[in-house]
């Protein structure tokens, strides 16, 4: 099959990699040719993509649009198949802005920085062709070779545990990746082979194969997403990982969790996501509620925040699991918004650990006074976090909320212990936000500190702005996010529902052990 | 007139403009904005007044009999669902607006005065615009999701403002508690709005109360469940309107600067709970379990604050008690049916509570002269005395207040407490005892207040007074407020900078007696609206199911004489108690403490309810975090790691087995270009 319209999406895919080829021959005396370099090649980059989707995505399609297929190595079946629908396209420009982002960001990298703007786009590439593969095997192979620049990122610009916490990732998300492989070639094999994703999601499985498979996907996108009991990388990472890639890993990587849960176990099994989804419901739940507490337990502030991303997470579980258009439409919007929100906190961790040093919250104190910027975004950062209404996670946890307490597929008591668990997350999660604020910036420490901190620059302000104006931009008229997939999520929620009519009765669980016995 | 309905938008939008504006400037250009202070004052205040323009002309027009007028757009919508934003112009809408954009405007004026010497001048002209535009927005909500996104947002407005002081530990820790405290009233309106959206399908409020009945009297919805949900929403406004067991946060909101303790915490958005109420009233009226609910809290709060009132020291602490006291009344009156009676009280104190409050804020301004800038001991009323020399104007308006505050004919409190009161006599007595009792109580700590403030001599330069006062302050707390200049009102206030600049307190500039003197008016006056003689108000705002055709007119009535002579009785009781007490001191206070000596320390001690709650919840979560992060280092970390390692051991093999040859290459590929990059690179 030859595309007839230019390949943009391959364009898209492939420039930041090819991109990232010339960064061993740029010439660099002072080591401040190759960011800007970098910094161009994402602007680009962004641009393009921005304007690719305005001409060419069609708004209200629930289908994939703008694809493209070239024969990649027949012998395997592997196709160079491109595609994006309302699940990803944005996702796509999620990437785009938030890699963009944190090359800006990481401005300051003096120790190797060829290699570390050269990963930076190879992974920039990674990202956008998990999100945009159409093909089986390409998007495993993306997920792959996205995971070698987040461990060398980690692994070489850390901070002292860094060998630790990049070991322990690799091995969790390569341990969780082989699940879906294995699940991923079981479905391509059975009946006709194919590994299109959009005929996969067409097949008829048998019952207990679907089952099966459905758990495969679940371990290995419930390792990224994170979900309880996977989720320990996470903090140990985040408590490593420079802010750069901080911002990256839990603004974009986490949301590759969730766009795999809904891009294979819904739209491909949807008859084993009714039996599964209470467990989700409640894996969601302990997410919100075990994250929150760990949270507030947490004296380093970036693993506060990590603690707080698995919290925030759970409310995409929550709104997978709803089956109803308002609870997938939230999950989605929560993927989105807790990307910016995540991004954006990770970042001005960042900044204050560059004048403080330290990330241990009882160490620092009245950070106030010398950085009253700083002071000032990060305060609206965790505001957005803790879901204030006029931000971008007011509307997506409003949203999985209303999809979750009327969804008329659970009986009611369970949708009232689920929702009144999920909602105490809403007490505790400014509890740990705010006496974050309180610990570092509070207070009249700073005399005993040292006075010597300087408060953002404006690059640095630059970027907290450009993460937080869509984060109120979205709050304010969530119409403008939602309308790019309210035609997909209309249709996955419509699919598993016709599921859900096939095989009456909402004693899932029991059903579950019944099948595997 | 049509124009000013399709404008109604721009009223929240002005001070929005102005916060935005100044905002944005303060980050981008730090410096450069906190110096352009008449700038910031100029624009804050010009756009309040605009807003208030707007307000009185849609006041106006309502008046005159226009129809009520909506707006709306769709903002969210999923599948099926939609929810739509706007605005509504209606009668309580109208009536709040002009409230909240007077008192709005008036403590304005009153800040650049107040803060006229602090650093953060510009930044408090922001945090007050944003909360005008917040607060009008919650005023102009159509439906329950958008009052509970304003709501929301002068919760944040609140912390952003109690916390204005940040290098102060009891502002951080005010400000924090604040937060919480109305997250948890917020939890219980979110899943209210939940279940009952679940159960009506709706979030405009008529249709909700409607729908609601029509489940409950057909039988599709046990009238329980219905009760739960409503009682659940009433937890915002028993959060925000600081109704036990929520009202913990309000007294410490204190610790934020005098300006936003009258607008914020006495006069608007305290006041925005028994707003809600309001609005929720077709839901709430049909279900009488609520009302007792409401009404009983309301009533037990009111006897709360003014038990506790009776025994603080802090005028401002004094203060915010009684504003609990008067929530509760306000409260109650809405829990018994009284809704044009709640909402006449609501407007009354808003004008003489903010006139109260920014007179405090005039005394301790006098007081900081003498005391140096030390909260603890310019807030301390047993080092005041003898002010009303000093400060002729505060004096007077405080008085004013005072007289409004317990119930003295002709002043507006005497109008709206009266109503409540008799409302109250005609449904529960009960409960009109508890209020009736509260208003001698009330009468007793506001002539307390006043006597130990401004009459007798001043105690401000007594030494040893002074060293006792502070002794009582944990050491902490006292270093962080005491040696710190900036954050304190007025740094170099007078001059010299030391600690003792003057031996005697003066007068506030114009800029804040001004509007002292501007809120003494409608303290004095605007309870007229609503006399027997014929009431105005209760024509204008009544409940969304009653019909009232003309003013009403009772007359005086025996009833009404009864009710309002024993309820002035039992102030005046309260007054020539304190007269005794604190103004001619022929009975001792320390005695009268000494010989109730648990009573008083219960009250002196708030019921103790801050040291139950701080080991209960603060003690409690701590512990159970703490554990839930053991539980996840040793065992979920070690269990998964185990899991996860003998799953590489097995997995990795199979791997490389079933798809070698892409990943293969793709890693060749990988590894040399890495390896060309780290050989350059090095």
């Amino acid at each position: 099959m030859v595309t007839e319209h230019f390949p943009w999406l391959t364009a898209i895919l492939l420039f930041p990699a090819v991109a990232a080829l010339a960064v061993p021959i740029i010439p660099d005396k002072e080591g401040k040719t190759i960011r800007w370099y970098a910094l161009g090649v994402a602007l680009i980059e962004l641009l393009v993509m921005v304007t690719v989707f305005r001409q060419h995505y069609e708004l209200g399609s629930a289908s994939f649009q703008m694809s493209e297929t070239y024969p990649w190595i027949p012998a395997l079946g592997l196709n160079w198949s491109l595609a994006v629908d309302g699940l990803s396209m944005p996702l796509v420009l999620l990437t785009g802005l938030i890699t963009t982002l944190s090359i800006f960001a990481s401005w300051n990298v003096t120790n190797k920085p060829r290699l570390f703007y050269f990963l930076m786009l190879v992974l920039f590439s990674a990202q956008i062709g998990v999100f945009a593969a159409r093909d089986l095997l390409l998007f495993f192979l993306m997920w792959e070779i996205e995971l070698v620049p987040v461990y060398l990122l980690v692994s070489i610009w850390g901070g002292a545990k860094r060998l630790y916490a990049a070991t322990k990732f690799i091995l969790y998300t390569a341990a969780g990746s082989i699940f879906i492989l294995v699940a991923g070639l079981a479905m391509a094999f059975y009946g006709d082979v194919t590994f299109d994703m959009a005929v996969l999601s067409q097949k008829q499985y048998p019952y207990l194969m679907q089952l099966l498979c459905f758990a495969g996907f679940l371990v290995a996108f419930g390792v990224k997403l994170p979900i309880f009991p996977l989720h320990t990388w996470l903090p140990d990472t985040h408590g490593e990982a420079s802010a750069p890639v901080s911002m990256i890993l839990a603004g974009v990587l986490l949301k590759m969790g969730g766009y795999g849960l809904i891009r294979f176990n819904l739209e491909m099994l949807p008859d084993a996501h009714v039996v599964f989804a209470p467990i989700l419901m409640v894996l969601g739940v302990v997410n919100i509620l075990y994250g929150a507490f760990s949270a507030f337990a947490q004296v380093n502030m970036k693993r506060r925040l990590a603690y707080s991303s698995i919290s925030h997470m759970g409310f995409v579980l929550l709104g997978i699991a709803s089956f109803t258009d308002l609870g997938i439409s939230g999950a989605l919007l929560q993927m989105l918004s807790h990307g910016l929100i995540a991004a954006c906190l990770f970042f001005l961790a960042g900044v204050t650990y560059d004048r403080t040093h330290t990330l241990m919250m009882d160490e620092m104190g009245g950070v106030a006074k010398p950085m009253p910027k700083t002071f000032a975004l990060f305060t609206i950062a965790a505001m957005a976090s803790l879901a204030l209404p006029g931000m971008s996670g007011f509307v997506s946890e409003l949203k999985v909320f209303l999809g979750v307490a009327t969804s008329d597929v659970y009986g009611q008591s369970f949708r009232v212990v689920m929702t009144l668990l999920a909602a105490s997350g809403l007490i505790i999660t400014p509890i740990y936000l705010l006496s974050m604020l309180r610990q570092v910036f509070y207070g009249n420490d700073a005399a005993a500190h040292g006075q010597g901190f300087t408060d953002a620059k404006p690059r640095e302000v630059f970027i907290a702005a450009c993460l937080i104006l869509p984060i109120i931009v979205i709050g304010s008229y969530p119409k403008l996010a939602t309308q790019t997939y309210e035609a997909k999520a209309v249709a996955v929620v419509s699919e598993v529902r016709q599921a859900m009519v096939t095989m009456p009765g909402d004693a899932n669980a029991v059903r579950l052990a019944e099948t595997l016995r | 007139m049509e124009t000013a309905y399709q404008l109604a938008w721009l009223i929240p939008v002005f001070p929005l403009l102005a916060a935005l504006v100044t905002g944005i400037g303060l980050i981008t250009f730090t410096k450069a904005t906190s110096r352009s202070r008449s700038l910031a004052s100029v624009l804050s205040v010009s756009s309040v007044a605009g807003s208030m323009v707007l307000s009185f002309w849609l006041l106006w027009s309502q008046i005159q009999g226009h129809d009520a007028y909506v707006q709306t757009f769709e903002w969210a919508q999923a599948g099926s669902f939609h929810l739509n934003m706007g605005f509504v112009v209606d009668h309580l809408t109208t009536m709040m607006l002009a409230v909240v954009t007077t008192v709005a405007f008036l403590v304005m004026i009153y800040t650049d005065g107040y803060m006229a010497h602090d650093d953060g001048y510009v930044r408090f002209y922001a945090y007050l615009s944003l909360f005008s535009s917040s607060m009008m927005g919650l005023v102009l909500s159509p439906n329950l999701v958008q009052i509970y996104i304003f709501w929301e947002l002068v919760g944040m407005c609140s912390y952003l403002l109690i916390g204005f002081w940040y290098d102060r530990k009891g502002a951080a820790d005010a400000c924090q508690k604040a937060f919480v405290t109305n997250r948890v009233g917020d939890f219980g309106l979110l899943l209210g709005l939940l279940g009952i959206y679940w159960a009506t399908g709706s979030f405009e409020f008529a249709e909700m109360g409607d729908r609601l009945k029509e489940l409950v009297e057909s039988g599709a919805l046990s009238s329980g469940l219905a009760a739960l949900f409503a009682i659940l929403v009433f937890m915002g406004p028993a959060a925000k309107s600081a109704q036990f067991p929520l009202h913990v946060w309000l007294p410490d909101a204190m610790e934020g600067p005098t300006p936003i303790s009258a607008l914020i915490h006495a006069a608007t958005m305290v006041a925005a709970g028994v707003f809600l109420i309001a609005r929720m009233f077709p839901v709430f009226e049909e279900l009488p379990v609520v009302m007792d609910t409401i009404a009983y809290t309301g009533a037990f709060t009111a006897f709360l604050g003014a038990s506790i009132a009776l025994t603080q020291n802090d005028i401002k602490k004094g203060l915010a008690y009684s504003t609990i006291s008067q929530l509760g009344y306000m409260v109650m009156g809405m829990g018994v049916g009284a809704y044009g009676a709640g909402l006449f009280h609501l407007m009354t104190h808003a004008y003489f509570k903010a006139m109260l409050f920014l007179g405090s804020g005039s005394v301790i301004h006098g007081m900081e002269a003498v005391v140096g800038h030390d909260p603890v001991l310019a807030q301390d009323m047993r080092a005041m005395g003898g002010l009303r020399k000093y400060m002729p104007i505060t004096s007077a308006t405080f008085l004013i207040g005072t007289l409004a505050i317990c119930g003295i004919p002709p002043f507006a409190g005497f109008w709206s407490k009266d109503e409540i009161l008799a409302s109250t006599y005609a449904v529960n007595p009960l409960l009109w005892a508890v209020g009736f009792g509260t208003a001698g109580l009330t009468a007793f700590y506001m002539f307390r207040m006043y006597f130990m403030t401004f009459e007798g001599s001043f105690r401000g330069n007594d030494g040893a007074l002074l060293a006792t006062i502070r002794a009582e302050v944990p050491v902490v707390e006292h270093h962080s407020s005491v040696h710190e200049g900036h954050g304190d009102e007025h740094s170099s206030d007078h001059g010299s900078g030391s600690v003792h600049h003057a031996h005697e307190p003066h007068e506030s500039p114009f800029t804040m007696t001004f509007p002292l003197m501007a809120l003494a008016v409608p303290s004095v006056l605007v309870g007229l609206l609503g006399t027997p003689m014929g009431n105005y108000f209760e024509a204008f705002i009544h409940a969304p199911g009653e019909a009232i055709a003309e003013v009403p007119v009772e007359g005086f009535t025996p009833e009404f004489l009864v009710m309002a002579g024993s309820s002035v009785g039992v102030g005046l009781l309260g007054i020539s108690l304190a007269v005794l007490i604190f103004l001619q001191g022929k009975i001792s206070s320390d005695k009268i403490a000494q010989s109730v000596l648990p009573l008083y320390l219960f009250s002196r001690n708030k019921w103790y309810l801050d040291d139950l709650y701080d080991r209960l919840f603060v003690t409690g979560s701590r512990r159970l975090a703490r554990q839930v992060l053991e539980v996840d280092a040793k065992i979920v970390d070690g269990v998964v790691n185990l899991a996860g390692f003998s799953a590489v051991v097995s997995g990795e093999a199979l791997k490389y087995f079933e798809n070698g040859k892409a990943q293969f290459y793709a890693l060749v590929i990988f590894i040399g270009v890495l390896g060309l990059v780290i050989f350059t690179s090095v």
